[in-house]
This record gives structure tokens, C-alpha cells and sequence, in this order.
């Protein structure tokens, strides 16, 4: 590791935060070149706070379509919300972070009911967490807790299997603010 | 006494009385530690157990659920009431996201877990019922996928209903509120329960490890007093055992010197015994003298067992090792014994085996100690048969060489328990066998002391009726042999280098008086004297010699000790008790086939100068005349020829010049010659003895006999004869029978062709005496 280097910043120890932020300056340039694009369609979320590429002001929004450019991803998990194993899709909320420059400690989720919970930012490192937005490969509404559901991957690891995650599980999710 | 309280501490330690109970204790703990854990297992599994029933049910998380749709249905009934009142333009997004939240809320409560929650609930199922009701006829106008144009009215037609729903729901929010809390409630009584019992199992295992430690404590605190009193107890045992060590050690001290003391004084005694028998007793004087010196005599015999068994015990008996000649011993040995067993008409047989070294290293005088007990032994406890002192080498356990003496005998014999406590002090073979036969029971214990202490031991085999063997071996130690080859067993020693001609300035013609009751052994001292030049006297027996040196002058007498009417030791006290001075002091030497020290010493006491042991050897007499009359000592003369022809050589030659040479240089050629024609006189003797044996299957005497005439044809050089004699010997016990046939007929064969050389030499020409 050279040394020469700056070394990383005070809060984010590890060697993980360090490659983070290698990969942060390597983008850099070219978030001039991919800066996010506005929203066409109506904004299905709204991230804010601490962000280097916002799209609206201060804060980045998508639309669904926005969403669905992002590379793809889904799993079939239990939850305590289905009595059986389901089937999620959706961006990885880590690739959504980083297309808005996201760089925090803290996500705090906001639902359309105003629930309201934090996530630790590293949980999107550590894991592969879903922005879910299709359940079964149908869109969710809002009455079956879309449009979108922040999803842990439940089966792939017995620790999270806790009422802790699936508190940071937040569904109906409308916004994000990076802490 | 110390070592005797000392074992009562001992025992009381070593085996308490409560020890079983002790154990008994222990078993009791272990049972009751095993059961807390077991219980304190249990809890545990049940304390899991309610926190996965928590984890999977999310009671909290289902009340939560509940407070929520109260919560939604307000704000949706907030919406609703206010859209109603705006018949124109109300928020028709804002209503139906309103709506669509609180029916996803209410779609939760449909969810498996929360029903297997609130099942059985009235309170839950009935609002429930009419929430799904509402939902139903209000998606109508608000459902999904395509939501139709909703217009005021048709709101403000639903309000009712709608407004009919917030007392169910309520009540459905506190009964879950209350049933969840009844079940915490529950849930921490099972804790606190739980808690309490680990509490009062964790108590009681505190108590068991109390138990535990403080039984390990008393158990340390045991064994170290224990080890404790076992150091004293040894410390006192050392000291008793060194005690006892050093009374036993003062015990021989003051046997072997008192031992020694009484032999003093009692020397004196045998003397004036036997100077008594020659003072004109009458017959039964004489037997009572007779008695008296065999008491005297045993009594010696018991006085130097117990000086030998008390130097032993007080490890302050030596060994003095040095050069010593087996075959020279075993003739010695022979020489004693044979008398005695020729007394009970037992043959005796020595022989040692040709693989036996010419010399070892061994303290000479205790060999033979230990070789006449047990040969003593051996013709004592026979009456009839044969007594073989066999002697060869052999292998010890550990693989080192050892020479091994084996007494035979064909006695009484033993049974096991006998033999069992023969090597024991003071023990004898049996009551009526000590009785018949006497002894201090010393005998062997000493010897087996003796042969230990040479680094070797005497062991016993015995069947009763069958008689005895006794071994005694001792390790080898071979002495290099001297360049000058020594004579091999024989009567007749025909020595080198003590040729009147040969012989190196001696001292001059001495005039000799030998004291000699047997006539062979007259003719071969005046023989070896008379090649020395010296001019030989013979009395025949002790009186004889003592009138011989009252007439006549000699410079030494020669003086056998065993001799009838008087024996030597008589005849010194006597020759020494002379009045004539010049007579008196004449040098006695004492000729004797008992090398014993006390042999030695009751010679010297009487007052005889030196001693002489029989055979005895040119050499020997030769250098003794030199110490006491001067002359140039002896050199060592170049090898004249061997005795022992080649054993391998088939057609050896019928005559050894070399040792013919020797023979003659020893003594004049006459008397060779008369010595060779007796021996082939009495050989057709031998050659009939040894067909008897052959025929009567008699081994042994085959066997002896053969040995006779090998030993007799050696002597004179006839190595042919000697050569096939020793077939005879070695082949007696194991070659067949027509082998043996043949082999004597050969030897006779042999002595004629013998005979015939001899007579062409002119070696049998001489004249008869």
C-alpha cells in the first residue's frame, strides 16, 4: 500500500473505508461526464445530505425509470412479512449511493408513513442490500408496501436474522439522507 | 521402640477405617454436582427456548403492527373527513396514498405470525372483519390496479362506515396492547423463575466446589503428614538398621578373634595329643586318645569355619589372587581326596576339560576350600558309586566366560525342601543325616560366600535316592601362558630343568631324610632327589624319622604329614624337642598335598620351616633347596617339546622323543625303563577293564580308566597310545558302542606296536633293579 498516499479519513477506519475512497477520487472525473441525469418520470426517491453528485439542488432524485438502469439484482429470502420465501429485484442500494456520490456513516430511511430508521452506511458494503423494487417480478404498491422495500439478503446469513435488520428494513420507502 | 511407635503412626495412616466412608462422601458430591449441572442445563435449554419463541412470534413487533393501523386509520379518516367536506377540489393523491398505506397496514394483520399471535381473540377477528369489509367496498371506488374518479359524495357515503371503525379498532389496539403485556408479563415471571433457580443452582455449586476444595485441602494436608512420618520413619529405620549393622559387625570381630585366639592354644593341644600317643599307652589309653584327637580335630575344623564365616560377615576376608595352574590344583585336590574316598571304596574321578585354560587368575587357597567341601560333601553323603569333580568352561548368563567345577556324586541325595535351606546357616541336609554324618553346617554357606565374593556361585541340583551335583563357577580369567609349556597331569612329573646335568649350579650333595610312608611315592622323590645329585634317607614313618636324625646328621628332612604311628607334625615336635642341638634344628620341610593356610600355619607351629606341596614338582623341591642352601636360581630352560601331543594328528607318531628326553634327564634311564615295562605289563590289565566297563555299560568307569591311561602314556611320551586313550575318555559317554570296541582294540593294537618301539629304542633294556 503506498504510502505516499493521504491516509484515510479519521471515521472511516479500515482498509475497506480506504479502498472506498480510492474508488471515490478514481470517479471523480468522470462524475462531470456521468452526472446524473434528471428525473422524466414522477420522483420515487429522494436522497439527500452529504452528496457529490446531486441531480436537484442539494439532493438526487429518481424516478422508477432512473432505478431500473442500474445494474439489476434479486434473490428469493423469508422475511417476517410474507409466510414465504419471496422474490425481490432491484438496484443494489450500494450502486444507488454511489451514482449520487453518497458518502456518509449513516442512511437515514424515511417510509411514506414517516417511519423513520437509521442504517449503519457500512451495511451496504458489508452486504449485498436490495433496493427492491419489483416482489415476485411485479411492481409493488403502495398498499403492498411499495413502491420500493429496502431488502437484507435474510437467508444468507444468520446474523441478520434479528429484529435489527429487519427494523432497518424500511418499506414504503420514499427518501434517503445520508448522515 | 522409635521404629515401633513409628509404625503405629504408619498404620493408623496408611489404613484409616473411615476411608471407605471418605469415598463413600465423594461418590455423594459427585452425584449431586452431576445433578446441579444437569439442572443448570435444563434452565438454560428453557431459557433459549423462550427467547427463540420471542424471536420467531415478535409479539412487540405485532403490537407495533396494531398501533399503526390505529395510527394510519386517523390520519386516513383525517383525509377522508376533509376530501368529503371539499366537494371540488381535494387531494385525490394524497387520499389514495392515505388509503393505500393503511390498507397495506391492515393486509399485515392478515400475516400468519400475527394470527397464530391473537387467535382465539374476538377482539382481533371481529374489527379485522370489518376492516376487510370497509376495504371491500371502499376499493370500489379507491382500488387497485385503476383507480376510478372518486367524486365527494361518494366519500361523505363511506364516511360512516368509515367513522364506524375507530371504536374496533381501538379496542383491537389495547386488547393486543394487553394480551402482549400479559404475555411479557408471563415471560418475565419465567425469567425471574429461570433466574432464580440458576441463582440457587449456581449457589449450590459454589457450595459443592467449597466441598470439593476443602476435601482436596484435608487430602494434601493427609498426605503430607503422611510423607512426613514415612521420612521419620525411614531416618529411623536407617538408624536401627546401622545399629543392628554395627552389633553384628562387633559380634564377628569378636568371633574371628576369639576364633583365632582359642587356635593358638589349641595347636598346642594337638601337638601334646599326639605327642602323647608315643609314651607307651596301653590299648585303651590309645583309644581314648584316639577320640580325644578326633574331637580335637573336628573341633579345629568347626573354629575355622566360624573364622571364616565371622571374616565374611565383617567383609574383612580378602581375596589374594594370583597365577593359578588348574591342572596343578586339580592333582592337589585329588592327591586328599582320594584317601578318603578310597576309605568308603568310592571311585573319585577329577578331570577337566582340554578347553580349560592352563592358567587363571583365582585366590588358589579358597578354590580349594570350596572344592574340598563339596567334594567332602560329596563322598561324605555317598556310600557307594562314584564321585566325579568335573572341571570346563561354560557361559554365564550374561554371556562372560566362566570356569565350572562340578561335583557329582551318586549319594543319598536330596529332596527339595532340602535343598531349599541347604545354603542356610547351621543347616544341615536333615536331623538323622547330620547326626550320622556331623559337621558345623557352615560348609557351604561359606562356600557359597566365598564363591560370591570371587564374583561367581555355588549352586546344587539333588534327586533323592540318585544323588547330588553341586556346581561352583567363577568367572574366567585366562593368565597368558608362560612360554614354557607346564606338564600335564601325572603321577610321574617329568619335568625340565632339573637334570643333575641340565640343572643350573644348585647346592651340593645334600644328605636328604624323607618321611614317607608310601613306597611309590618313596621311589619318585629318591628318583627327582638323587638326578639332583643329593643323597635320599626314607623313613616310612614319623617314629622312624625321628630315630633317623638322633643317629644320623642330615641337612633337611623331608617330612610327609600324613604318616602312620607318627605323623609329621608329632615327628617335628619331636625332632625339635631333641636334645642334641645341631639335631634339632635340623630344616623340617612338610610335604603335603593340603594347601590350607591353617595347613600351613599348624606346620610352622610345630616348627618346620617351609612346605612343600605335593606332587610335588622338580622345580619346586629344587628352588626351595636353593632358598635354604643357596645356588643360582633357576632360568627358564627353552621349550624341550609339549606334553600334549596333537589331538588332531591321526598318525601321530607311537613315541615323543621330547618328551622321552625330559623323562630321562629327570631320572636315570633304568628306572624309565622299569617304570615302562610295568606300565606295559599291567597294560593287558587295562585293555580287560576297559571291555568290562564297555560291556556292563559302565560310562563312568570307561571313562576314568581311559583317563588312567592316557595320563600314564602322556608321561612317558607315547602320544599314539595317549592320543587314542583320550578318544576313549571323551567318546565314553556318547559315541556308540562298536566305536568304543573299535577304539580299544586299537589301543591294545597300539600298546604292543608301542612296546615294540620302545624295546628298538633300547629303552626297555636296563636290567631290574
Amino acid at each position: 500500500m503506498p504510502r505516499h498516499l493521504p491516509p484515510p479519513p479519521a471515521a472511516e477506519p479500515g482498509r475497506r473505508a480506504f479502498a472506498r475512497r480510492l474508488v471515490g477520487l478514481l470517479a471523480l472525473p468522470w462524475c462531470a461526464a456521468w452526472a446524473l441525469d434528471k428525473p422524466s418520470g414522477p420522483v420515487v426517491l429522494t436522497v439527500s445530505g452529504k452528496l457529490r453528485a446531486p441531480n436537484a439542488g442539494a439532493v438526487a432524485q429518481f424516478d422508477m425509470a432512473m432505478l431500473e438502469q442500474l445494474p439489476q439484482r434479486s434473490f428469493s429470502t423469508r422475511t417476517p412479512w410474507y409466510s414465504q420465501a419471496r422474490k425481490f429485484t432491484g438496484p443494489l442500494l450500494r450502486d444507488v449511493l454511489s451514482a449520487c456520490g453518497a458518502e456518509g456513516r449513516t442512511l437515514r430511511a424515511v417510509a411514506l408513513n414517516d417511519y423513520r430508521v437509521d442504517l449503519p452506511f457500512e451495511d451496504t458494503q458489508r452486504y449485498d442490500v436490495l433496493l427492491a423494487r419489483l416482489l415476485d417480478d411485479q411492481p409493488m404498491a403502495v398498499r403492498d408496501k411499495g413502491p420500493l422495500f429496502i431488502i437484507y439478503p435474510f437467508d444468507t446469513d444468520p446474523a441478520l436474522r434479528s429484529p435489527i435488520f429487519y427494523g432497518r428494513s424500511a418499506w414504503q420507502l420514499k427518501s434517503i439522507e445520508v448522515l | 521402640m522409635a521404629a515401633e511407635e513409628h509404625r503405629g503412626a504408619v498404620d493408623a495412616a496408611a489404613a484409616p477405617p473411615a476411608l471407605p466412608r471418605r469415598l463413600g462422601l465423594f461418590g455423594l458430591l459427585a452425584v449431586v454436582l452431576a445433578l446441579v449441572l444437569a439442572a443448570v442445563a435444563v434452565v438454560q435449554v428453557r431459557q433459549f427456548a423462550l427467547l427463540k419463541h420471542t424471536v420467531v412470534y415478535q409479539d412487540d413487533y405485532v403490537v407495533l403492527g396494531i398501533y399503526q393501523v390505529e395510527a394510519e386509520y386517523q390520519r386516513l379518516r383525517e383525509q377522508w373527513t376533509r376530501a368529503s367536506l371539499q366537494p371540488g377540489g381535494f387531494d385525490r393523491d394524497a387520499l389514495q396514498l392515505r388509503y393505500d398505506i393503511w390498507v397495506s397496514r391492515v393486509g399485515l394483520l392478515h400475516n400468519e405470525r400475527t394470527a397464530r399471535l391473537m387467535v382465539g381473540n374476538a377482539d382481533y377477528a371481529e374489527p379485522l372483519r370489518k376492516m376487510d369489509a370497509f376495504i371491500a367496498r371502499a376499493d370500489a371506488a379507491l382500488g387497485h390496479p385503476d383507480p376510478k374518479p372518486v367524486d365527494a359524495a361518494t366519500l361523505a357515503a363511506l364516511q360512516p362506515e368509515l367513522d364506524a371503525l375507530g371504536a374496533p379498532i381501538h379496542s383491537m389496539s389495547l386488547s393486543a396492547s394487553h394480551h402482549v403485556s400479559a404475555q411479557i408479563a408471563e415471560r418475565n415471571a419465567a425469567v425471574r423463575q429461570h433466574n432464580q433457580v440458576g441463582l440457587l443452582l449456581t449457589g449450590f455449586l459454589s457450595l459443592l466446589v467449597l466441598a470439593f476444595g476443602l476435601m482436596a485441602l484435608r487430602q494434601m494436608r493427609l498426605l503430607r503428614e503422611r510423607q512426613r512420618t514415612l521420612v521419620d520413619l525411614t531416618a529411623h529405620l536407617r538408624e536401627a538398621r546401622q545399629q543392628a549393622e554395627a552389633a553384628s559387625d562387633a559380634k564377628s570381630v569378636f568371633l574371628a578373634n576369639m576364633s583365632h585366639e582359642i587356635r593358638t592354644p589349641f595347636h598346642g593341644l594337638l601337638g601334646m595329643l599326639s605327642l602323647l600317643r608315643d609314651t607307651g599307652l596301653n590299648a585303651r589309653q590309645k583309644d581314648y586318645l584316639r577320640t580325644a584327637t578326633e574331637s580335637a580335630d573336628h573341633l579345629l575344623t568347626i573354629l575355622n569355619d566360624v573364622l571364616d564365616m565371622s571374616l565374611l560377615e565383617s567383609g574383612r576376608l580378602t581375596l589374594s589372587e594370583e597365577p593359578l595352574d588348574l591342572r596343578d590344583l586339580l592333582r592337589e585336590v585329588e592327591a586328599l581326596m582320594r584317601p578318603q574316598a578310597q576309605l568308603k571304596s568310592l571311585a573319585l574321578h577329577i578331570d577337566a576339560d582340554p578347553g580349560v585354560p592352563e592358567k587363571v587368575r583365582a585366590d588358589r587357597t579358597r578354590v580349594k576350600q570350596i572344592l574340598f567341601n563339596l567334594l567332602n560333601n560329596a563322598v561324605k553323603f555317598s556310600d557307594r558309586g562314584v564321585v566325579v569333580l568335573d572341571l570346563h568352561r561354560a557361559t554365564a548368563d550374561d554371556g562372560s566366560p566362566v570356569l565350572e567345577f562340578v561335583v557329582t556324586d551318586t549319594g543319598i541325595g536330596m529332596d527339595e525342601a532340602t535343598l531349599a535351606r541347604l545354603f542356610r546357616r547351621f543347616s544341615q541336609g536333615d536331623e538323622s543325616r547330620s547326626r550320622r554324618h556331623g559337621g558345623t553346617g557352615l560348609g557351604l554357606e561359606i562356600s557359597r560366600s566365598l564363591a560370591r565374593l570371587m564374583g561367581g556361585d555355588v549352586t546344587a541340583k539333588s534327586v533323592p535316592g540318585e544323588g547330588s551335583s553341586f556346581t561352583f563357577r567363577i568367572p574366567l580369567n585366562v593368565v597368558a601362558p608362560a612360554p614354557r609349556p607346564q606338564q600335564a597331569a601325572g603321577s610321574v612329573a617329568a619335568g625340565d630343568g632339573t637334570d643333575g646335568l641340565g640343572l643350573p649350579a644348585g647346592p651340593g650333595p645334600l644328605r636328604v631324610l624323607v618321611a614317607e610312608d608310601h613306597p611309590v611315592n618313596r621311589q619318585y622323590m629318591a628318583a627327582l632327589l638323587e638326578g639332583m645329585g643329593h643323597q635320599p634317607h626314607f623313613a616310612g614313618n614319623g617314629l622312624e624319622a625321628v630315630q633317623a636324625i638322633r643317629e644320623q646328621r642330615f641337612d633337611i628332612v623331608l617330612m610327609d604329614l600324613h604318616m602312620p604311628v607318627l605323623d609329621g607334625v608329632g615327628a617335628t615336635l619331636s625332632i625339635r624337642a631333641l636334645p642334641d642341638s645341631a639335631a634339632a634344628t635340623v630344616p623340617i620341610i612338610a610335604l603335603t598335598a593340603d594347601a590350607f593356610a591353617q595347613t600351613r600355619e599348624r606346620c610352622l607351629m610345630a616348627g618346620m620351616n617351609d612346605f612343600l606341596a605335593k606332587p610335588v614338582s622338580p622345580e619346586r623341591l629344587s628352588a626351595m633347596l636353593r632358598r635354604l642352601f643357596g645356588g643360582a636360581p633357576t632360568e627358564p630352560e627353552p621349550a624341550t617339546g609339549t606334553a600334549e601331543p596333537a589331538a588332531a594328528d591321526a598318525t601321530a607318531a607311537l613315541l615323543d622323543h621330547a618328551t622321552l628326553d625330559a623323562a630321562l634327564r629327570a631320572m636315570p634311564r633304568e628306572r624309565l625303563a622299569y617304570l615302562l615295562r610295568s606300565f606295559f605289563e599291567q597294560g593287558p590289565d587295562m585293555v580287560e577293564r576297559l571291555r568290562v566297563a564297555l560291556r556292563d555299560g559302565q560310562a563312568l568307569d570307561l571313562r576314568v580308566n581311559a583317563h588312567a591311561a592316557r595320563g600314564a602314556a602322556l608321561n612317558f611320551g607315547l602320544s599314539a597310545l595317549a592320543q587314542t586313550a583320550q578318544a576313549l575318555h571323551e567318546g565314553a559317554t556318547h559315541v556308540p558302542a562298536h566305536e568304543i570296541a573299535r577304539l580299544i582294540a586299537r589301543y591294545e593294537q597300539l600298546l604292543e606296536r608301542s612296546r615294540e618301539a620302545c624295546e628298538a629304542e633300547g629303552l626297555l633294556e636296563a636290567l631290574t633293579e
